[in-house]
């Protein structure tokens, strides 16, 4: 029952945000002489209107999903990852590595994968690894790694896996590892349901399994958590590998899951921010694997629907991302003043008086 | 007889919760005087303290400020009105000089003109502090000297000290009182004096007052008092009349014939062996303590609070580190995590129980298996808990710890404290452990709750379970145990058994006076 009442009220609450955010936003467009009820159509209509538009949504959401749930698993184990960025551009790369070689359809497609997902998780052990046994901030060493993979990754793309026809670009991804298109004429691929399987996996891992209930201990109160048995440095590594995962994959649905290139650009041009941009999701759904999913999809269409508000609406591109801006830090705030009030209270926990 | 600095007058202090900390209290404080103010946890001296130095405002009764009325809204008016309060806790940052951290303090830059006026308070007080060092790098002592400096530079008249002594080894000890009666002398700054130890009072102090439970209980000139009359004083002259209900037995067996049975078993179930502990703040807080628990039987640890009993139960409960040796049935489990020896069979029911013992966002159900998440009853194929078994295990514990709850999902916040507490008990008593350690287990628990916690433990102990009982509440002690020790700086005062102390001599011990 209280549960049911606790979802209800988050997604009110969520509701009630986004309201906020278009009306906050519609007034700064009014302000500057544009109509907001033109430019919002055109926002929705873009996404939400028809398969194709939604179809457009759910691809942009793909990926978002995945890195969302690196920033939320970490986050309800009381850790800031902000590492899905790097992990994500690795991911990326070892999937394209796995056309280095030729291997039966679906094999290869889950050996590239697999790549992904262990490139991610080894780049998330270094930081993983400094936290948890000399107690480094994961903030800053996870930001550090990723500079330090983006122009690793910059490297890989001009000197290793080159395509010797188009040195812009990484060689392509061999048709039997990418993941078939869903819906014809766009960029959606079957990468969805894996984006999707994976949040539910995590959703169920939080839930149901004790090593759930140990992460989510140690993200409530360490110090009872540690009373209880819970070895804070497993978890945290735990905690990262399966955010590295994640972030893997993220990148994997890029270059294997998105026509026509099926390739990394040099600069890294299509999957850039996409790490980060996780982190927004993460707030909107709560940190939570489902909340994230929907969060995800209307992530993705404000990223769609921002384009068609620019060329329809007449809106300048600066003016869009100020709409797209305020909506999602209005969606996001709830989860951020849930987060700054933990930090507080510990923080009063360690100093303050009796 | 001079004219009192600062008068506070009818001082009643009802906190939001309904706590009365303070029922009527008169305090007096006269320039060139050092007071003491005495008293037991929660007696009411760091609320009446907080009140003088314009931390807290009073609920009713009023301050005199040399005979004229005032209010203090926050310890910069009190500054102001040449009131300063040195905390037990020091408010330093620890990467800036002495001299920074009294600028700090004192609003003013660290220039050269602070510089001069600070030397010169160094030069007239004698309490000197190296002012271009870190107070990082400097001894507590040190930094306590800054603290105290930092409230002089604003020509204090009234100077309240909140155990100032607990951070401090006898050599600084000793410092601090002679320049404390230099101040007294010289200055004729007016002196408060927290502290719960019987010597420092009878060596530094010229007034006593004494608190108990909200009340003045006493006022003395200390030196026509003695250490058995402020120990007196201090923990009251009368045993609580409660009227214990008698246990319900668990088995047939009488209770005399048992507890024989337990005493010629004579092997302990427990070993503690020159124990020590090192503190948060540097030094040790337990220094070299040993003790035998045998089955069962009840060793009760009295004590002022803060005396390492917190310090002793971490180490032996595997959540801080100790040298010595702490041996389980014969087996060594100093340093092993919790979870080990929750499984060896010592439970812990812990001092604090938000920090420690829930989590308070989770549900009932998840509370209640904290710690055994991983025992074979709850943890089954694939990493998966059984909810069954552990919904089951929830109703077990709420039908037979009677705990009040909303239901198994509700968060464990919304429990009220003595059922949080059942919650705690239930759940580390369940698993029928042989050595139970329990710290403060009826704190800030109504008077039902307190006493239903008690005749848990009481019933423990008849099932032949060793009890290790840290509390603060000499009552309690006395009452529960076999046998008692009195923790005092970090070592025993004693070990004897309820019978052969009087309350006098137990305030001695947690004095400090005896052993």
């Amino acid at each position: 029952m209280k549960r049911v009442y606790d979802t209800l009220r988050s997604v009110a609450e969520s509701i009630l945000a986004a309201i906020i955010g278009l009306v906050v936003a519609g007034l700064i467009l009014k302000a500057w002489g544009y109509s907001p009820i033109s430019a919002y159509i055109a926002l929705f209509e873009a996404s939400f209107k028809d398969l194709y538009g939604f179809s457009g949504a759910l691809a942009n959401a793909t990926p978002l999903i995945l890195t969302a749930l690196t920033f939320a698993v970490a986050a309800r184990a009381g850790l800031f990852n902000i590492g899905a960025e790097g992990q994500m551009y690795l991911g990326a790369l070892a999937a394209v590595a796995a056309s280095l070689f030729r291997l039966p359809p679906v094999l290869h497609l889950l050996v590239a994968l697999a790549f992904a997902g262990a490139a991610g998780a080894l780049w998330a052990l270094v930081p993983s690894g400094l936290r948890a046994t000399r107690g480094v901030s994961e903030v800053i060493s996870t930001i550090m790694f990723n500079w330090i993979s983006r122009f690793l990754a910059f490297w890989l793309v001009a000197n290793v896996l080159v395509d010797p026809y188009r040195a812009e670009k990484t060689i392509t991804v061999l048709p039997p590892s990418r993941f078939p298109t869903l819906v014809r004429g766009t960029d959606l691929s079957y990468a969805i349901f894996l984006a999707v399987a994976v949040a539910l996996l995590v959703y169920f891992l939080l839930r149901y399994t004790v090593t759930g209930y140990e992460m989510r201990a140690a993200g409530a109160n360490p110090d009872a958590a540690r009373y209880g048995g819970v070895r804070s440095a497993k978890v945290i590594v735990l905690v990262f590998l399966l955010g590295g995962i994640t972030a893997g994959l993220a990148g994997a649905t890029q270059s294997l899951g998105r026509p026509p290139s099926y390739a990394v650009f040099s600069g890294l041009p299509k999957i850039s921010n996409l790490g980060f941009d996780g982190i927004g999701v993460a707030m909107i759904g709560r940190n939570h694997p489902l909340g994230i999913i929907f969060a995800a999809i209307f992530y993705g269409g404000l990223q769609s629907g921002a384009r068609v508000m620019q060329l329809f609406a007449g809106i300048p591109l600066e003016m869009v991302r100020m709409v797209q801006g305020v909506i999602v830090l209005a969606l996001a705030l709830p989860e951020l003043l849930r987060i700054f009030r933990g930090f507080r209270r510990r923080r009063v926990e360690l100093g303050g008086e009796r | 007889m001079p004219e009192p600095l600062l008068k506070a007058e009818r001082i009643v202090k009802v906190y939001l919760d309904g706590t009365v900390a303070l029922r009527g209290v008169d305090f007096e404080i006269r320039p060139g005087e050092i007071q003491g103010l005495l008293g037991e946890n929660g007696a009411g001296k760091t609320t009446l303290t907080k009140m003088i130095s314009g931390l807290l405002p009073p609920t009713s009764g009023r301050l005199l400020l040399g005979g004229v009325p005032v209010r203090l809204h926050s310890p910069k008016d009190a500054l102001t009105c040449g009131i300063g309060m040195v905390h037990q806790h020091f408010a330093l940052v620890a990467n800036f000089t002495a001299l920074e951290n009294i600028a700090l303090g004192t609003g003013r830059p660290a220039d050269q003109a602070l510089r001069a006026s600070i030397e010169e308070l160094m030069e007239r007080t004698g309490l000197g502090v190296p002012l271009d060092t870190p107070v990082e790098n400097l001894a507590v002592g040190e930094r306590q000297r800054v603290e105290i400096l930092k409230v002089l530079s604003r020509a204090v008249r009234v100077l309240i000290l909140d155990e100032p002594t607990s951070v401090l080894t006898p050599v600084e000890t000793e410092e601090l009182f002679n320049f404390l009666r230099r101040l007294k002398e010289e200055e004729g700054v007016g002196i408060v004096f927290i502290t719960h130890k019987l010597r420092e009072v009878l060596e530094i102090t010229d007034r006593v007052t004494v608190l108990r439970r909200g009340e003045v209980v006493g006022e003395v000139m200390t030196r026509e008092t003695s250490a058995k009359e402020l120990a007196r004083m201090m923990v009251g002259a009368e045993f609580r009349a409660r009227g214990r209900r008698p246990v319900e037995l668990m088995t047939e067996i009488p209770v005399e014939e048992r507890r024989v049975g337990a005493e010629r078993a004579r092997e302990p179930a427990l070993v503690v062996e020159d124990l020590h502990v090192p503190a948060d703040s540097g030094g040790e807080a337990v220094k070299g303590i040993s003790f035998e628990l045998y089955p069962g039987e009840i060793l009760g640890i009295a004590g002022v609070e803060g005396n390492g009993q917190t310090e002793l139960v971490e180490a032996i409960c595997g959540l801080r580190e100790g040298k010595g040796s702490v041996r389980l049935r014969g087996r060594e489990i100093l340093g092993l995590p919790p979870l080990e020896l929750y499984r060896l069979g010592l439970a812990h029911i812990p001092e604090d129980r938000w920090k420690y013992g829930l989590i308070l966002s989770f549900t009932v159900a998840e509370n209640a298996i904290l710690g055994r998440q991983r025992s074979p009853r709850f943890l089954g194929r694939l990493a998966m808990l059984k909810w069954g078994e552990v919904f089951a295990h929830v109703r077990e514990l709420i039908e037979r710890f009677s705990i009040q709850a909303p239901g198994r999902e509700a968060p464990a916040k919304s429990l009220s404290g003595g059922n949080q507490q059942k919650l705690i008990v239930g759940r580390e008593l369940s698993q029928e452990p042989e050595v139970v350690i329990a710290a403060q287990p009826t704190r800030g628990l109504d008077i039902g709750a307190a006493e239903y916690i008690r005749d848990i433990l009481l019933e423990m102990r008849d099932a032949g379970k060793a009890i290790l009982l840290v509390s603060a509440d000499l009552d309690e002690v006395l009452e529960l145990s076999d046998r008692v020790a009195f923790m005092y700086v970090g070592t025993f005062t004693a070990i004897t058994t309820p019978a052969e102390v009087d309350r006098e001599t137990a305030g001695l011990y947690m004095g400090g006076m005896k052993g």
